[in-house]
């Protein structure tokens, strides 16, 4: 079967197409050359806006973390049910939708893959099985490695880094993850130790290893492996005033490994002004715009009720004095990690949230480089990802901008820069951030892009001043070359893949240390610790994608 | 003028959900219009003329005829007038009530006066788990109101109860008053094991010494409390035997808990 999308406007920034009018022909799922036989299908797109499927590489949609999430919040479940409908069950959510409503939801707005960022190992089987009954998304996770014992008991003993990329390989294998990310590194671990913070140069007390030196060895790990996605980063000191400093340190610190800092918008914070809370979104766009090596995504906050859900249990149990509705969940995960889950409700007249919300936007806005930085909210944490269209027209649109900075608690509007910031982003600009530069960040060489042999998902908008409509409702949405979405509303239901990658290593020599290891402290043996591929595919929904292993692309 | 009447016309098989049918929605309604109305069964809506016979014009009144245990929700956010059950109701009777009176002749189901905010709810029969507790996952339940049970109630009883009283002339099951922050339970029957459990403030009012008292309440000795007549007479235009009854909380033992909570919760025992 061969469909043609006829004369839509495409912007492809992995190709430099910015907005040419061109045809797109898919045949099997994939983009192909132009075809001299007579289409099956024609679409009629001229004067439409054509993009690759949206990809979000930093969202919460499955694992431990989130379940409890629900299970916290009914009322964010009772307040928003979706009724079964046309080819859509039922489900509900506002802050921590359904598996179901989450797929169909993320898919009447354009996107077509979603990664989600905290995957612990030991958890992984049932992430894989929330993710697989996420509808419409690709989907794939990154492993959280960095408080685990045996890579703290690895690197106290001086372990030499052949052993750790071993281990780091079999983990990404085992957990079936597709990168690694490490939340507060080692402070997940000092917590269950009594230390209610550490800073990056601060010995873990038990194991005496220091985040920068977890931080190093993993974006090392994944550097001699060959892993596209660097070290997904979920730095130190999270939400503290003054944190701006530990996240330069950070960056200094890596030494030029890649590294991928995410929601750095929690992590941009001075201690200037009378209420010692300022933005240090100036100096962190200054040290990306310098550091190549760095990658980061923002994790903006948007105003109204969500729920903050992650690893990060010491920073998570610090601010449980802000949970609001009052009730929260902190855990620690066996010999792995820990979570946290509290309710929050970013207000606009608060002088916090909204210079909150003003440095994300000072981020996004004096990164140069949009090849670098994705659009997040880091989902629910910042914001549900219902409000992406809000969100880029925050980017896009100057004037709408600056009235909301207009109606925000006016302490915060005063101390941010916001209102002085010219630039708008362009289409282009939102295609690289959230199609093209996620793709090679993730290593996802046919996503992303409409060349030819990439998968066939396409997204397709009508122009509009109001770029918060336009990214609300595409006029269509091709999941592997399948029409899923019209006008905004899902039309066929399709099962989205499992993406990977499956790096060499030395299986026998890092399962001789695991397999004792394993009997000895924890609740499962090794060989149920790995997730065979059957069990993603046995139902013949998804198939796993695995994705070379050649460095950063 | 007659007190509009819903009567059953055959016994529901799946539950209904007769949130629509309370006073201030249907005033000034024609009775072709309240037929009309769709209402939640099982998976489907269907008209409510279609399950009951509508009669009569006084909407500030209502009575369903013939009811039966499927009939949830009866009286949800009513703000004024009365509603008249004869028969049984279902579940989440008289929940978020904001005032008027619910009298049910049978007996009802789990989650009655749920978060219930003021208002009368008198229940003639037996009442089920989680009486004038709050929705699953919310911390606060019944904040205001009366409700009278003249049966047995479930488990759960008064969990999270935030002001309000609640009083039970029957017996009442495990975990009464569970985390109630304030308010006021009485039982006249016997209570169930682990009362009061982590309770903060309120009042457990009991005529009969419960077979335990939990070892997280401590006892406070006997002692004469001018309150509980004061209390009772309250009640005295209510159907309660309670309001009868000031006599026999003369002198009451007082244990205080639940000292794993807040602990400035009461159990009042009458001697």
């Amino acid at each position: 079967m061969l469909i043609k999308l006829r004369g839509g406007k495409v912007y492809d920034p992995a190709h430099g197409i910015d907005g040419e009018a061109r045809d797109i022909y898919i045949r099997d799922g994939r983009i192909v050359g132009p075809q001299p036989e007579t289409p099956t299908h024609e679409y009629d797109l001229r004067g439409k806006v054509v993009m690759a499927g949206a990809i979000d590489m930093h969202t919460h949609i499955g694992g431990g973390k989130v379940t409890i999430a629900r299970n916290l919040l009914p009322e964010d479940h009772r307040g928003d049910p979706v009724a079964s409908e046309g080819l859509m069950r039922a489900g509900c959510g506002h802050a921590a939708p359904s598996t179901l409503t989450t797929g169909y939801r993320y898919a009447e707005l354009g996107y077509t893959a979603g990664f989600e960022p905290a995957v612990l190992p030991i958890n992984a089987r049932q992430a894989h099985m929330e993710m697989a009954d996420v509808p419409m998304l690709d989907v794939g996770g990154y492993a959280m490695l960095g408080s685990d014992d045996f890579l703290l008991r690895l690197m106290a003993s001086g372990t030499e880094q052949e052993v750790i990329n071993n281990y780091v390989a079999w983990t990404l294998h085992s957990a079936q993850a597709i990168g690694v990310k490490v939340v507060n590194p080692g402070g997940i671990s000092a917590f269950k130790f009594n230390q209610r913070s550490l800073d990056l140069d601060e010995a873990h007390r038990y194991y005496q290893v220091t985040p920068r030196q977890v931080l190093q060895t993993l974006a090392r790990a994944l550097v001699e492996l060959g892993v596209p996605h660097p070290l997904h980063v979920h730095g130190c000191n999270l939400g503290v005033p003054g944190n701006l400093d530990t996240t330069l340190r950070t960056i200094a610190g890596i030494e030029g490994l890649p590294m991928h800092l995410t929601h750095i918008q929690f992590h941009s914070y001075g201690t200037e002004g009378d209420r010692k809370f300022s933005s240090g979104a100036a100096q962190i766009a200054e040290a990306f715009n310098r550091n190549k090596n760095i990658t980061i995504d923002v994790g903006q906050i948007l105003f109204g009720q969500t729920v903050t859900a992650s690893g990060d249990s010491q920073r998570q149990f610090a601010n449980v004095g802000h949970a609001n509705p009052n009730k929260w969940v902190c855990m620690d995960i066996e010999c792995d990690a820990g979570c946290g889950v509290v309710p929050f409700k970013y207000r606009d007249k608060n002088f916090v949230n909204a210079l909150q919300w003003c440095i994300g936007l000072e981020i996004f806005l004096l990164a140069e480089d949009p090849w670098r930085i994705f659009l997040t909210t880091d989902h629910p944490n910042g914001a549900p990802f219902m409000s992406y269209p809000h969100l880029i027209r925050l980017l896009m649109d100057k004037s709408f901008r600056n009235d909301r900075l207009a109606t925000i608690n006016p302490d915060a509007a005063a101390l941010s820069t916001l209102g002085g910031i010219e630039r708008e982003y362009s289409l282009y600009e939102i295609a690289i951030m959230t199609r093209a530069g996620a793709a090679r960040l993730l290593g996802l060489r046919d996503r992303g892009h409409l060349g030819e042999g990439a998968a066939a998902d396409i997204t397709v908008y009508t122009e509009d001043e109001d770029k918060e409509k336009m990214f609300g409702k595409p006029d269509y949405v091709f999941k592997d070359g399948e029409l899923v979405v019209r006008n905004g509303e899902v039309v066929h239901v399709v099962w989205g893949n499992l993406h990977t990658v499956k790096p060499e290593f030395d299986r026998a020599s890092i399962e001789s240390r695991l397999k004792p290891y394993f009997d000895r402290y924890h609740t499962m043996k090794m060989d149920n610790f790995i997730i065979r591929d059957w069990e993603i595919e046995g139902d013949g929904r998804s198939k796993i994608m695995v994705h070379p292993c050649e460095g950063r692309g | 003028m007659t007190a509009l009447a819903f009567t059953l016309k055959a016994a529901p098989k799946q539950r209904v959900d007769v949130a629509p049918l309370i006073p201030e929605r249907l005033a000034g309604k024609r009775l072709a219009d309240i037929g009309a109305l769709q209402l939640q069964t099982g998976n489907r809506q269907i008209r409510a003329d279609e399950l009951f016979t509508v009669e009569g014009d006084d909407a500030s009144r209502l009575v369903f005829r013939g009811a039966t245990g499927k009939l949830d929700f009866v009286g949800k956010g009513m703000s004024q007038g009365e509603i008249h059950v004869e028969g049984d109701a279902g579940s989440y009777l008289g929940m978020h009530l904001k005032g008027g009176t619910i009298t049910v002749d049978g007996s009802v189901d789990a989650y009655a006066a749920c978060e219930l905010k003021n208002g009368t709810l008198l229940i003639r029969g037996n009442a089920g788990d989680f009486l004038g507790a709050s929705l699953p996952g919310n911390k606060k339940g019944m904040a205001g109101g009366v409700v009278i049970v003249k049966g047995n109630v479930g488990d759960r009883a008064g969990d999270h109860l935030r002001r309000g009283a609640i009083l039970i002339e029957g017996d009442a099951g495990s975990y009464l008053g569970s985390r109630m922050t304030a308010g006021t339970i009485a039982v006249l029957g016997r209570v169930g094991d682990h009362l009061g459990y982590a309770m903060t403030r309120g009042t457990l009012l009991l005529a009969q010494a419960p077979r335990v008292i939990p070892a997280t309440f401590n006892d406070c000795g006997s002692h004469t409390l001018g309150f509980i007549p004061l209390l009772l007479k309250g009640f005295a235009d209510l159907e309660t035997r309670f309001a009868d009854l000031p006599d026999r909380f003369q002198r009451v033992r007082r244990y205080a808990g639940d000292l794993c909570s807040l602990g400035k919760g009461e159990i009042l025992v009458a001697l």
